[in-house]
């Protein structure tokens, strides 16, 4: 090579990572490439927990939250305390391209973020609505419940960003100012998931009911310290190699399939519909 | 792992004369300036390890000859020869005369640098008053006094200038050692650019303008070879790593692009 472009060394670009359709470890780097510039501002300073799959979706895959051996010095890492494993853990921080491209090509096929940035663990910066449909309640039921929850937020002045989780469900953010802890945005979310369960049959707001067949659950557990939501962009582990992709509302629709949003397709989406998502921190009041 | 390489400090002139300028010489020693330190390997015999050399064989016997039944011949004809032996040829050689001729002064940046060709260090011998003169006097009005030098039997055009607080003698080639571009059809057809166009690359040209820095630039094969070579010496085995897939370059242009777009944030 003329020139070094990134500082990453690239290792079994061949290696197949998804077997249907054929899908090497090359492509998901590139994928992650070409997603960058939409993607970088989101990871930025928060401690990540990965899904890696070195040898393929098929084969078995592990979560990772401490850096591995054999880490580069340029990985920015950050040292938080784990209760379960009674240790320091070195969780990976990801702010510039060459630490997405190294995380590529560590086959961590999926990225997970906290709600919250390092600099203020206890203080998110997010309401996060998962909209969680239990068979044989449908994609398109997430979507009918993710457009009640939208009007919802809209009445209180909200404005609130979608993207598909990438499997069946659908998720839903609201930027904030951090000013409150987990414990408030938690709760506020559980009040809105309670409302929506009486303008819609199919919604479940508790947790105890979140299996029940045919419904969905608008779960407000994730907004809880040290807990993570996948990524905007994040590939997931699925067999079509789908993207959890943000969305514009107006494209929030029954006909528009999670599974049209995958590796070959999202990279072609000219719009950023969750662009300056980071410059509208919301207020939120809490009576 | 990046080994500092030192600049080398002759100690030996490899010529003493004097540049003269009209009436007035100034004794100088020229020193080398110009090292290619790329790597250089030695050929071995596979089985044995034993270094090779080279022999002249003949084309028509395979025969090993001599050095002393060598003579150097001039093709004037297809497999026709006109020989010559040393003593001829050495008789044709100019005499050095230990002279750096200088005819006249000309804008230093006037010279196209595509015609230099290599430069050696002047040190002054015995009088620095003159020199110190002289490179003054060039560095003052940015003039490189233009003329003429012998060096090992072959004569030069060359130029004195100042350089670091030196001066500097750098040889050039003949004109007629420097290809002339007009001899391609293709420059024949070349479109004159559109304005809008052309505004748009004087400004991509200005957002990328900067001072160019040499030492910005690192020989990164010998890099890494010296790094083999330690390892090797070490004992340690080398994992021989597969030069640029396809895959790669793939790769590369998405990272152009997005480094593009990155930028542009």
């Amino acid at each position: 090579m003329s020139e070094r472009l990134t500082k990453v060394e690239f290792t079994n670009l061949d290696k197949i990572l998804f077997p249907q359709p054929k899908i090497t470890k090359a492509q998901v780097i590139e994928y992650y490439i070409k997603i960058a510039p939409k993607m970088l501002s989101l990871l930025a300073n928060r401690p990540l927990v990965l899904t890696r799959f070195p040898n393929g979706v098929d084969n078995e895959g592990f979560y990772e939250k401490d850096a591995p051996e054999g880490t580069p010095s340029w990985v920015r890492t950050t040292k938080i305390y784990s209760e379960t494993a009674h240790r320091n853990l070195n969780y990976i921080l990801c702010n510039d391209l060459d630490t997405l491209i190294w995380l590529a090509n560590l086959a961590a096929i999926e990225i997970h973020i906290p709600l919250s940035r390092v600099d203020a663990r206890e203080k998110p910066d997010f309401l996060f609505f998962d909209i969680d449909p239990e068979p044989p309640a449908s994609y398109e039921d997430a979507v009918a419940v993710a457009l009640s929850l939208k009007e919802k937020l809209d009445q209180l002045g909200l404005t609130s960003y979608v993207k598909t989780s990438g499997k069946k469900g659908l998720h839903v953010l609201i930027p904030i100012v951090r000013e409150h802890d987990f414990r408030i945005t938690r709760a506020f979310v559980h009040k809105i998931g309670q409302h929506l369960t009486k303008e819609l049959k199919i919604v479940v707001s508790e947790f105890a009911e979140s299996r029940m067949p045919g419904k969905v659950f608008v779960d407000y557990l994730q907004n809880s310290h040290g807990r993570t939501m996948v990524c905007p962009y994040s590939l997931r582990v699925t067999p079509e190699a789908t993207v959890s992709t943000p969305l514009e509302w107006t494209d929030v629709k029954k006909e528009i399939k999670p599974a049209e949003f995958n590796l070959f397709s999202v990279v072609k989406l000219e719009k950023d519909p969750w662009k300056g998502i980071l410059e509208n921190r919301q207020k939120l009041e809490v009576k | 792992m990046e080994k500092k390489l030192k600049t080398p400090v002759p100690r030996r002139p490899m010529w003493t004369g004097s540049i003269t300028i009209g009436l007035v010489n100034l004794p100088v020693k020229l020193y080398p300036m110009i090292y290619d330190r790329g790597i250089t390997f030695r050929f071995l015999h596979k089985l044995d390890g034993q270094p090779l050399k080279y022999q002249k064989v003949c084309t028509k016997d395979e025969k090993v000859i001599p050095w002393e039944e060598v003579v150097k011949g001039y093709e004037v004809a297809k497999k026709e020869y006109v020989i010559f032996d040393k003593e001829e040829l050495d008789a044709a050689k100019p005499e050095s005369d230990k002279r750096i001729r200088i005819d006249k002064f000309v804008d230093y940046f006037s010279i196209d640098p595509i015609y230099f060709d290599t430069s050696y260090i002047l040190m002054p011998d015995k009088n620095n008053e003159a020199y110190s003169l002289l490179l003054t006097a060039l560095q003052k009005k940015g003039k490189a006094g233009a003329g003429r030098i012998t060096l090992r039997t072959k004569e030069y055009p060359a130029i004195v200038h100042a350089y670091k607080g030196s001066l500097v003698l750098t040889t050039l080639k003949y004109a007629y050692d420097v290809a002339d571009p007009h001899g391609f059809e293709e420059l024949k057809e070349l479109k004159e650019p559109e304005k809008t166009e052309l505004d748009l690359a004087v400004k991509i040209i200005a957002d990328l303008s900067g001072e160019f820095d040499i030492t910005e630039y690192k020989d990164r094969y010998r890099q890494k070879v010296e790094e083999i070579i330690e390892k090797k010496v070490r004992g340690e085995t080398i994992v021989v790593e597969k030069p640029a897939e396809e895959e790669v370059k793939g790769l590369m242009v998405a990272l152009r692009e997005t480094l593009k777009q990155l930028e542009k944030k």
